[in-house]
Formats: structure tokens, C-alpha cells, sequence
């Protein structure tokens, strides 16, 4: 056993099924060790057990099995790093459907799907060279609270609090405050503008305690929250934002304009030295601040309920040097607007569609990871693993999402991310339009190089 | 299966952003589609090395590249100490000052300590401490200048180092003597302050206080100095750390020897020979560039900062890296400002007027079209 960690837990095992009970049980106890109750914990044993049944059928017999069981807060992962030259995923796409008539593979199968299903999340990330990483986490229960949509009038002036600043603020914690800020955020923003933690304030505040999320909070003269944003990484070179949230209900806005700029700068402050190389939002509010941040474009949403523009912005944290993207043919008209508007220097190579060989050297199944948010009624697919059956799948998929619901009851809006330092996935934008996806707009360095965005476009609308 | 590699990996250095600099300019005029470049992102100095320096540089002959250079750049420390009236043992000379400092920091620190030093300057000090392991403790700039208050303030008993960078990079900004002494008499001789004074030669202020004379009344002084920016040398990369001789007896301890190359140093020396010309026709080219650029700002109704340096920073209506691009279109760069924490900002180093003019007529471009936009 290794300890990179105090918070992780590691085990090699043989490729072996009598070593099955050993996995579940560490993930079990793991699991109430980093907080999960009885039925999570069984949750990630459950899926511990069919990933590792899964892979010593399937993978390779010489080479031991390596599972870590990580805390990350408000959840806790279990993780086996794995190489998939020989291995089918199929089973992760979220719309796999499995035989069952011939028993054989497709049990095993079955049990990675509902592993996948049953966990909170369940994910397949390639870690490059062929080597990926099998992931499934769950949740730690948190009560769900009413939001705060009393109005609120503050006073200046309107300052960050500091995370080193102890002292108490109006009578409450900085965890406090974030907790208060959440609730208060809730109860004036729509939902689509918050992370669904917001209703489960104590998750939230835990979230940024175990730096899955980032958080600023300003508080007014007299110490009560007066505006809060928050940002997590996503991916290695990008930051998400979403926010800013301002709390003065005063008719003049100048104090929540301020709070709101104040917010943002600091904010860009704070990343701006770190590895991240650029800034997007995840839920921007009407009250971003003019001026810093650029509009990429936007994407009109349905998945809601009504029709909702949302404007995707960005900004560098760093000079753009330029870089070179992959592209359909068909998609370098789309490309060189794009570019040309955003003033992004970038060279345009193109990608031959099938580069990778359609014949015996391609898999039979490609493989999509799929997000659904039902909160927000968005769903995001990546293509993962390029398979002869890609057109096949990814119009599966959408089949499968668009019978789902979201929770205003409409089926969600789909998007899929091409990234375009793939030339199979830019090659597959064929594919794509066929499907049904049309290319809205551009991510720069969201991907290995810059992502493409593309929205379905479903018959009726 | 292996260990993976991240794992052989102290946390500090695999939280710490490797630096990524700018590419060659072909490569930079190649992506952006432009036929000429004018460089005003590095305060480098547009007139070129001094003219002693610059019959150095054209005399090299290409058989001296098979030789080491002098190990420890005796001539040129002999020259310094010359010029500055000390003993030569108390230089040292690095490949540039961002060696100097990794120096200084690895002589005084150990673990558990910190430096302090301002969240918007110069970000060497802090990186090199932070994948050394040392926290660096970063006081906000009170009116855009170094808060002496704030860093005495920030210091424990770990504090080993403070870095003060006067004037500052990239406000311009400096302290004079009476608050300098003021600060190092709160310091009271518990850690070393480091003086950066990679700009002291623009300033031309009898107020300014000169390090050089400071470390004599103050032994935990130390200052560093760079032949990049005014005697534009930066292509060679030299820059020197002076201080009391039983200090700079530690530095040496860590330093490399044999950094500094066989041309750089009797260039280096070459320049502190006929210099005085030099300086005052750079001072006059920066006081002509601050004259074209300051007025167009205000007309502009932007926000600017300047102080001692050959650079500006202006408020940009936008942000700053779409500035960046779109003037990089019409071939000139600056440097975005968000890296040093000033988001919404860019540095404009001051040069010769055409290219100052060039820059003016794409920035009020980019100006104008964002307002236009309605984006600014």
C-alpha cells in the first residue's frame, strides 16, 4: 500500500476476482471513513466491484490493478487507472445498451453500466498514450435549505474578506458568510445562474473548504455579505467562473456595480498566477461587469423551460502565442470568422475525415462521455475513444437524452465538445451535422487546443 | 505497473506554473500575419548598448567561443568595484538578475521560511521562492507603490528576506530616503532586504536612495542590479548582486559559476566605461515618449500610471489580452498586465517616437472600437 496522501488511499491487487472482496471492502470502508453514510459507501463499493470484475476479465493479466480512494471533500472517488488498447468501454456510453441473450461479456458489461449509473458520477478520462483513468464518485448527503430573498440594503463600503481574516464578520465565520452568500445568491439569481450547491449551502462551503470550488466573498461596511463569485478549474489550463453574485437590493445599482467589479478584479487576481491560462464563465450573471471579459458568442437554451440566451465569455490570463487546430472542411469557413472576429491567430490544419482509418485498424466502438445536469436541463457530450460506430452512437446518445427530463420537464439541450487538437474528433464533425449539430462557437485552450462548441439542433425547432 | 511520474513530484513544484515566455518574433510576425514587430513588451532599451559596448560586441571574434568564460567575472567585478568604491569580493555576477535571486533566496532560506515582498511587482521573487519551497508572503501596493508599513507588518521570525523593487516594476513608483530609512530601521537588521534597483539608472531624482551607499550603514542590505534594461544588454543576460562581504561569502555558496558568458561580461564592463552620454540620450528618449503618450491617454480619458522607468501602464477599456491581440495585428506588442495582477491593464515600454507613434494609432483603434462595440 502507498500513501501519496493522508486523504488517499491506494491499493495494487492482482487481476484477480478472488481479490473482489478486497477491493469492495476497502472502498466501503474507505468511503465511511471519508464521510459517506451506509448507502453511499455500499454505492462506491458496488461500483469498486464491477470496475474491478470488469478489468481482470478484460485487461492485461500481468499487470496489477492500481485503485485509489480519494476524499474530495464533499465526495469521495474511487479510481483505477487502466489501458484501454485492449479493453471494450462501450458499456460507459451512457445510451450502451447490452444483450442479454448470450450472457458472456455482456453481464460483465452490464455491471460497469450500472456502476456508471448508480454512482453520483461516473467517468472515463484519457490520460494520454493510451493509459485512461475509470473514475466513479459519490456524494456526501447535505440537507437542502430554502433560499434568502428578504431584501437586503447594505452600506459601504464593500470590501473582499480575506481568508486569512478570522475574525467574525457581522457575527458569522467566513464559512458562515459563504453559507449566508449562498443562500442569498439563491434567492435572487435564477437557478441556472447558481451551482446546485447553492441550495445545500453547508455542501457548498464544504466544496471550497476541500478546493473543488474557489471563492470571494465581499462583505459590506457593516460585515454582512454583500456579493460573492466562484471558480473552479476545468481541465489544466482553464478556470470557470460563475457569478458574479451581488446582494444590495438598493434602487441605485452603484454599490452593487462596485461589489461586482471589485469581485471580478480580484478574482482575475487570483488566477492570474497560476497555471490557468484563461477564464470562462460556467454561469454568467447579468451582472458581469463591461469590459472584461470578451463574448465568445452564445448559446440560446430551452432545456430551462423558456427560451434563454446565455453569452459564453472568456478571457486570457496570458498573451495568446497562436497554435494550430484541426478542421473538417467543412468547418474552416465557421473556423476563420470565428478567429478573425476574436482577432486569435491561429493556423488551420485539415483534418482528413477517417484520418484514422475507418478499416480493421479503427475500433468497432467509440466511446462519448456524457454530463447531464437536469438542474440546469443541459447535456454535454466528449468524444473519448473513436470507434466504426461513432455516427451510430452519438445519434444513440442524443436519442437517449432527448427522451430524458430535465426539471422544468423539457428534454435538455445537448452540446457537444469537439476538440480540435484531435484531427479524429474535428474530422468527425461530418458526423455531427449529420446528427444534427450545428457549431456555435469557440473555446480557446479549453481543450488540448481550442474546443468546439455544437448544438443540437432538434427537427422541430 | 510503474509509479507514476507526478508522484516522484514535491507538492510545491507540482502546484507551481512553469513560466511560459513569448515566442520568437518571426514565429510571433508568422502567426500574426505582420511584416515588422515593434518589441515594447520588455523595457528593452531601443538605442542599443552603449558605443563601447557595442565595438566590444562587433570585435568578438568566433575562436573565443571554444574558451570558458572567466568563472566568476573577475574583470568585470574588478570594474564595478571600481566604479562603486568597494571591494570586488562583495559582487557577484549572474546570468542575468533572476539567477542572482534564485541565489539569494537559496543562502537564507530554509524550510519553514518566507520572504515578503508586494503582490503587483516583479514576479521572480515571488516564483523563485515558491518552487523552493518558501512561502512568499505578497503585501498589496498602497497607491501603487510599495506599503513599507505592510511588509514590516507581514515579517515573523521565518522572515529572512525582503524584496523591495525600487522603482517598481511595472508602476514606476519608488520610495525615497526618508521613507527607506524609515523602513529599514523597522526591519532593525532581522532579515536581509533585497533592493532591486534594475531601474535606478532612469531615475533622476536626488531623493532617490542609492542602495550602493545604503549597505553601508545598513549590513543587511543587498541590491540588485541588471545590464538588460538601460545599458541594453538583456541579450546577453547580466545582472550582479553587491552587498557586505560576509553576506555576499553566503550567496556565493549557492551561485553557479561560470553563468555569465565570455561575450556578456567584457561587454558588460565595456558599457560602465562611457555610459554617462548613453543614460542621458535614453532619459531624453523616455521623456519624449512619456510627452507623445501621456496627453493621448488623457484625451482618451484612460487611466494611466508612470513613474521612474522606461515603461507606462494605461487602463485598458477592454481586456487587456484582447488588446494584446488586436495590436499585435498591426505589429506591436506590449505586455498584458493580468499576470502581474493589474487585470485590464497593459505596460508599454517607452522608446523612439515612430514606433511610439505606431503603437498610439493601433492602440486608439482598438480604443475607439470597443466603444463603438459598446463592449467597453
Amino acid at each position: 500500500m502507498i500513501e501519496p496522501s493522508p486523504r488517499t488511499l491506494t491499493l495494487e491487487l492482482p487481476p484477480d476476482v478472488a481479490f473482489l472482496p478486497t477491493a469492495a471492502s476497502a472502498a466501503e470502508n474507505a468511503a465511511q471513513v471519508y464521510g459517506l453514510d451506509q448507502g453511499g459507501a455500499l454505492k462506491l463499493a458496488l461500483a469498486v466491484e464491477e470496475f474491478h470484475a470488469y478489468l481482470c476479465r478484460h485487461g492485461d493479466p500481468a499487470e496489477p490493478l492500481r485503485l485509489s480512494l480519494t476524499s474530495g471533500g464533499t465526495f469521495v472517488r474511487a479510481s483505477f487507472r487502466l489501458r484501454a488498447s485492449e479493453v471494450s468501454l462501450r458499456a460507459l456510453n451512457f445510451a450502451a445498451s447490452v444483450s442479454l441473450d448470450d450472457g458472456g461479456d455482456d453481464h460483465c458489461e452490464l455491471g460497469l453500466l450500472v456502476a456508471a449509473r448508480t454512482t453520483d458520477r461516473c467517468s472515463l478520462e484519457s490520460l494520454g498514450a493510451g493509459a485512461y483513468l475509470l473514475q466513479a464518485e459519490v456524494d456526501r448527503a447535505y440537507p437542502e435549505e430554502e433560499p434568502l430573498r428578504a431584501p437586503h440594503r447594505l452600506s459601504e463600503p464593500v470590501s473582499i474578506v480575506e481568508a486569512s481574516n478570522d475574525a467574525d464578520n457581522h457575527g458569522q465565520s467566513p464559512a458562515g458568510l459563504l453559507r449566508h452568500a449562498a443562500l442569498l445568491a439563491a434567492g435572487r439569481y435564477p437557478a441556472r445562474a447558481c451551482p446546485s450547491s447553492f441550495s445545500r449551502p453547508t455542501r457548498f462551503a464544504d466544496m471550497v473548504a476541500s478546493g473543488q470550488y474557489h471563492a470571494l466573498l465581499a462583505a459590506d461596511g457593516a460585515g454582512r455579505p454583500a456579493g460573492l463569485i466562484c471558480w473552479r478549474g476545468s481541465g489544466p489550463r482553464a478556470v470557470v467562473f460563475s457569478g458574479p453574485y451581488v446582494f444590495d437590493d438598493g434602487e441605485d445599482r452603484t454599490l452593487a456595480k462596485e461589489t461586482a467589479r471589485l469581485l471580478t478584479e480580484r478574482f482575475l487576481s487570483r488566477v492570474a498566477r497560476t497555471e490557468a491560462l484563461c477564464a470562462f464563465s460556467e454561469r454568467a450573471t447579468a451582472d458581469v461587469p463591461q469590459g472584461w471579459f470578451e463574448r465568445l458568442g452564445q448559446l440560446t437554451l430551452h432545456g430551462g423551460g423558456a427560451a434563454e440566451v446565455q453569452p459564453a465569455l472568456f478571457r486570457h490570463l496570458r498573451e495568446d502565442v497562436g497554435g494550430a487546430v484541426w478542421a473538417h472542411p467543412d468547418l474552416v469557413p465557421f473556423l476563420e470568422d470565428a478567429y478573425d472576429r476574436l482577432a486569435f491567430s491561429r493556423d488551420i490544419l485539415k483534418a482528413v475525415p477517417h484520418a484514422g482509418g475507418a478499416g480493421p485498424g479503427m475500433p468497432k466502438h467509440s466511446l462519448l462521455a456524457t454530463a447531464l445536469d437536469r438542474r440546469r436541463g443541459l447535456a454535454l457530450l466528449r468524444p473519448l475513444l473513436d470507434g466504426q460506430d461513432f455516427a451510430a452512437n452519438l445519434a444513440a446518445h442524443v436519442a437517449e437524452l432527448a427522451a430524458q427530463k430535465s426539471a422544468s420537464g423539457c428534454p435538455p439541450d445537448i452540446l457537444l465538445h469537439l476538440d480540435l487538437s484531435e484531427p479524429w474528433q474535428a474530422a468527425r464533425h461530418a458526423e455531427a451535422a449529420a446528427c444534427g449539430f450545428a457549431p456555435r462557437l469557440i473555446l480557446p485552450h479549453a481543450g488540448a487546443s481550442d474546443l468546439l462548441v455544437c448544438q443540437h439542433v432538434p427537427a422541430d425547432r | 505497473m510503474s509509479l507514476p511520474i507526478a508522484e516522484l513530484v514535491p507538492p510545491h513544484i507540482r502546484a507551481f506554473e512553469a513560466y511560459v515566455p513569448s515566442r520568437p518574433d518571426p514565429e510571433l510576425m508568422r502567426v500574426y500575419k505582420v511584416d515588422h514587430l515593434h518589441r515594447l513588451n520588455n523595457n528593452e532599451n531601443a538605442l542599443g548598448p552603449p558605443p563601447a559596448a557595442r565595438r566590444v560586441i562587433e570585435a568578438f571574434e568566433s575562436p573565443r567561443s571554444a574558451i570558458y568564460p572567466s568563472g566568476d567575472s573577475f574583470f568585470l567585478r574588478k570594474t564595478l568595484a571600481e566604479r562603486f568604491g568597494k571591494d570586488p569580493d562583495r559582487f557577484l555576477v549572474g546570468n542575468g538578475s533572476c539567477e542572482v535571486i534564485t541565489s539569494v533566496i537559496k543562502a537564507f532560506c530554509d524550510k519553514g521560511d518566507n520572504i515578503v515582498t508586494a503582490d503587483k511587482t516583479f514576479a521572480v521573487y515571488e516564483w523563485v521562492a515558491e518552487f523552493s519551497g518558501f512561502e512568499a508572503r505578497l503585501v498589496p501596493l498602497l497607491d501603487y507603490a510599495f506599503d513599507p508599513a505592510g511588509m514590516l507588518a507581514a515579517m515573523d521570525a521565518r522572515t529572512k528576506i525582503l524584496f523591495v523593487c525600487n522603482p517598481n516594476n511595472p508602476t514606476g513608483k519608488w520610495w525615497n530616503r526618508e521613507t527607506m530609512e524609515r523602513f529599514l530601521a523597522g526591519v532593525d537588521g532581522r532579515a536581509i532586504v533585497v533592493l532591486d534597483e534594475a531601474y535606478c539608472e532612469y531615475v533622476d531624482d536626488p531623493d532617490f536612495p542609492d542602495g550602493m551607499e545604503l549597505m553601508e550603514r545598513h549590513p543587511n542590505v543587498v541590491v540588485f542590479r541588471t545590464f538588460s534594461k538601460m545599458y541594453a544588454l538583456a541579450g546577453l543576460r547580466v545582472g550582479y548582486v553587491c552587498g557586505q562581504k560576509d553576506v555576499i561569502e553566503y550567496v556565493r555558496r549557492t551561485h553557479i559559476v561560470y553563468s555569465v558568458n565570455t561575450l556578456g561580461q567584457p561587454a558588460a564592463t565595456a558599457a560602465l566605461s562611457d555610459d554617462a552620454e548613453h543614460i542621458a540620450a535614453t532619459r531624453r528618449m523616455v521623456a519624449e515618449a512619456k510627452e507623445l503618450l501621456l496627453p493621448a491617454f488623457d484625451a482618451m480619458g484612460l487611466t494611466h500610471v508612470e513613474g521612474a522607468g522606461n515603461f507606462v501602464m494605461v487602463q485598458t477599456p477592454v481586456s487587456d489580452s484582447l488588446v494584446y491581440r488586436q495590436i499585435m495585428r498591426q505589429g506591436v506588442m506590449v505586455r498584458t498586465m493580468t499576470g502581474f495582477r493589474f487585470p485590464n491593464w497593459i505596460r508599454v515600454s517607452l522608446t523612439q517616437p515612430p514606433a511610439m507613434r505606431d503603437f498610439l494609432t493601433a492602440f486608439t483603434k482598438v480604443v475607439a472600437q470597443a466603444r463603438q462595440d459598446g463592449s467597453a
